[in-house]
């Protein structure tokens, strides 16, 4: 069916999703917890640990030494690699130490941890200083490019990659189509969904100055029909912005893993990334909402990246809402800042409940690509789920339905449990992407996810890429 | 605060869905059948059912001792096996032959593999395969249902020996192939092989119960559809072919889908997951060769009915389907 996408043009403001990917799952959405709640500035923090990676690529080298004075923005922490970014201080203050920390991915990693000054002011969103009228044309491709690596601007979807990698005009591979990703698929989290209704202006900016500085004739912008608001919010800035030629928002229908870029890109385009590749292969790039409004606060307002919006959220959480956060403020301080947990026993995530990771150090820090923190209770999880009992795999293939990567999740789970590596791979374990849908949908109670993910780690060990 | 922090690897919610609520399922679909079984052969087609399920249930649970493994009753999974087991059986069947029947079910047919989704063969086709083979008189003589003949006496433990038999459907088409006419005759019992006034095995005569059934496992996605559809849509094939060739040899297509085990075989026994392919493309490929096989023992073969032999030799190659029909990935292979 060629580009669907091109039909959207003619329609008026319609907000029920007609694209999608094949497979998938319907988990509950949860969503109603936070999506109300508007923006809030977070705790006033006395301590910030900002890790030296937070993004894929080389890790960060720290910039100062312990009892030197920083400025709130100042940069901490930078490396020569092409595929990096710098880290910045969300804070004044001294630095404390630089010193191990829990990291939800790298186990413990180094990271530079600032005492606050006593006076310290909380930063403010600058979303206001935007307005439907901002012209891109004052800023040149060269000057947004480096804006955005100056600022350390990540992929705040989550994968962390980072961002001026992705829109650098690259001869090798020549961009024509950008993705913006505002689908936010995963249960429990709003974070992206606030950001669209309250920073539109924003958002916009940030998506005129990616375009520019990317040369993509046609930006798109995924939405899921579970949001007509933000639906409904973005389509009126579009009309009413200057050079809009080639923007338009696309509805998506609601479905997880929808907001995976390779799905959202074969939703909206038809078009499948190479297994093993990136979306830059085929000409387009993805970037999530909360990456465009950083872009257009790094390019106008010269601010790096020290603050990010997170939903606090779950069962389990006193007051969830939305709040803007310094980056390096620890999982403990940011949920005694919503009133603390309900109850004893619970399972704090950072994420969402289908991707997140579960963490066992609550001194654990927000990094750029964290846009959830989920507290599920024990009831939620389920009590075999809590207590992890499995029943023998009855191949009734309900993984394999689900797969959004159309590979055969028990095939290579079994394959990895029974340590026959070469087996896995003969099944495409490297396609997976670790959504969560197989072990969502399985009866037996098997931690598909799990193994694949295991397995995946072994054979980067075997092909000596990580250390053991 | 917080004192019992869990980790553990995403995601960390799951469907509500087990082993057993599948299972349940499954028995839920075959109550229509079993209701139609008790309607037609009275008490003792409830008798021989519930013989089955019982004594299967006691054959798992005491093969668990045996091998030292852990309880698996509560997965319900002998009970299916035994009531398909039952529904499969001829109605005269006396009860020591069913409890033969499914004790070899469970212990030889799935125990003896290591349990429940290591089986390579249809627990219940396995354990009807070895009552053929044993007790062959017992297995194809076929009583009146006890709505036909209300003068006969009814049907029960005691006097089975005594029953009326009568020819089945599929047997008057087996004669009407071999002597080249009457299958116009056969064809004439369409309205009763849809309802199940007809002879046949304990719950495979009435179709209207077993659609009743299989849809309800199809709207819940119990099943996969398109093993059904697959069996269902090649025998209809290949006895069309017949029917076309010559229709005073061979039955109608509806007939055929309506007649024997058909219907049970397409919802309850090919789509047994653990003994089918995984892959859609296998999918296909095991209920074609199911249907096809069923088609070429009821028109070619010498036996009446292939239902059995269809399903166990489908089984049999279904891993080297699964070999075959690998999946490969949304983005194409990996060029590395």
């Amino acid at each position: 069916m060629g580009n669907p996408a091109s039909n959207i043009l003619s329609m008026k403001i319609a907000t029920k999703g007609i694209f999608t990917f094949a497979g998938g799952t319907h988990p509950p959405q949860s969503k109603e917890l936070t999506a109300e709640s508007e923006i809030q500035r977070g705790p006033a923090v006395k301590q910030a640990a900002v890790m030296l990676s937070q993004h894929l690529g080389a890790a960060c080298q720290p910039l100062l030494r312990k009892g030197n004075m920083v400025q709130a923005g100042q940069k901490i922490g930078d490396s020569d690699a092409f595929v990096s970014a710098p880290v910045h201080s969300p804070i004044s203050g001294k630095v404390k130490d630089i010193a191990l920390q829990s990291h939800t991915v790298l186990g413990r990693s180094p990271a530079i941890i600032i005492e606050a000054y006593e006076h310290n002011p909380t930063k403010r969103p600058v979303a206001d200083k935007f307005t439907e009228e901002f012209d891109e044309n004052k800023y040149s491709a060269e000057q947004i490019c480096d804006a955005v690596r100056q600022a350390g601007i990540v992929g705040m979807g989550g994968a962390g990659f980072p961002t001026r990698v992705k829109i650098e005009p690259n001869p090798q591979f020549p961009k024509e189509t950008m993705i913006i990703n505002g689908c936010e698929c995963e249960p429990y989290i709003t974070c992206d969904y606030r950001i669209m209704l309250e920073w539109t202006n924003q958002i916009m900016a940030g998506i005129k100055l990616a375009r520019k500085a990317s040369g993509c004739s046609q930006v798109l912008i995924g939405i899921e029909d579970n949001k007509p608001e933000a639906i409904e919010v973005m389509s009126t800035v579009i009309e009413k912005s200057p050079n809009r030629d080639g923007i338009k928002v696309v509805p998506v229908k609601t479905k997880y893993p929808q907001g995976g870029e390779r799905q959202l890109i074969q939703a909206i385009l038809n078009k499948n990334v190479p297994t093993g590749g990136i979306p830059p292969m085929i000409g387009i790039v993805v970037l999530n909402v909360a990456t465009a409004a950083a872009i257009a606060e790094a390019v106008v307002d010269n601010t790096p990246l020290t603050h990010r919006v997170v939903t606090v959220t779950g069962e389990a959480i006193d007051e969830p809402g939305n709040y803007y956060v310094p980056i390096g403020t620890s999982v403990e301080e940011l949920i005694e800042f919503c009133g603390g947990v309900t109850q004893k026993s619970a399972k704090v995530i950072v994420g969402g409940p289908m991707m997140g990771i579960a963490i066992a150090d609550l001194t654990t820090p927000i990094t750029k690509t964290t846009g959830a923190i989920t507290v599920l209770t024990k009831e939620q999880i389920g009590k075999a789920k809590f207590e992890r009992q499995q029943t023998p795999c009855i191949r009734c293939g309900r993984c394999l339905e689900v797969c959004p990567e159309h590979l055969n999740p028990t095939k290579i789970a079994h394959a990895v449990k029974n340590n026959l590596l070469d087996v896995a791979e003969s099944y495409y374990i490297s396609g997976c992407m670790e959504c969560g849908c197989c072990s969502y949908v399985c009866p037996a109670n098997i931690e598909l996810t799990g193994y694949i993910r295991t397995g995946k780690i072994f054979l980067a060990r075997q092909k000596k890429k990580i250390p053991e | 605060m917080l004192t019992d922090l869990r980790v553990s690897c995403a995601p960390h919610i799951s469907k509500p869905l087990s082993t057993r609520s599948v299972m349940i399922d499954v028995i839920i679909g075959l109550v229509p059948a079993v209701v139609a079984a008790g309607y037609y052969f009275r008490i003792y087609a409830l008798i021989l059912t519930s013989t089955c399920v019982i004594s299967a249930v006691v054959t798992e649970w005491l093969c668990n001792k045996i091998l030292k493994k852990p309880n698996s009753l509560d997965d319900f999974s002998a009970v299916v096996t035994g009531i398909i087991l039952a529904l499969s059986l001829p109605p005269s069947l006396p009860i020591w032959a069913a409890i033969i029947g499914s004790v070899f079910s469970i212990a030889i047919g799935k125990m003896v593999f290591g349990g429940l989704g290591s089986n390579i063969f249809n627990p219940a086709m396995a354990g009807r395969a070895f009552l053929t083979a044993c007790f062959g008189m017992l297995m194809t003589s076929w009583t009146v249902p006890a709505t036909i003949d209300t003068t006969m006496p009814k049907i029960s433990a005691e006097n089975t020996i005594h029953a009326r038999t009568q020819a089945t459907p599929l047997a008057w088409s087996k004669q009407a192939i071999k002597t080249k006419t009457g299958a116009e005759v056969v064809n004439e019992q369409f309205k009763d092989t849809f309802t199940g006034e007809v002879g046949g095995c304990l719950g495979e005569t009435s179709a209207v119960a077993l659609l009743l059934g299989g849809l309800y496992l199809l709207i819940r996605q119990t099943i996969a559809w398109r093993i059904p559809l697959a069996v269902l849509a090649s025998a209809f094939v290949f006895s069309a072919i017949g029917y076309l060739t010559d229709n005073t040899a061979y039955a109608s297509p509806l007939t055929h889908l309506t007649s024997g085990g058909m219907l049970l075989c397409a919802f309850f026994i090919a789509t047994d997951p653990v003994t089918a392919p995984l892959t859609g493309r296998g999918m296909w490929i095991f209920g074609i060769g199911v249907g096809a096989i069923t088609m070429l023992i009821r028109i070619v073969g010498e036996y009446p009915e292939g239902i059995m032999y269809a399903v166990l030799l489908m089984n049999a190659v279904t891993p080297l389907i699964d070999r075959l029909c690998k999946r490969i990935p949304a983005g194409g292979k990996p060029s590395a």
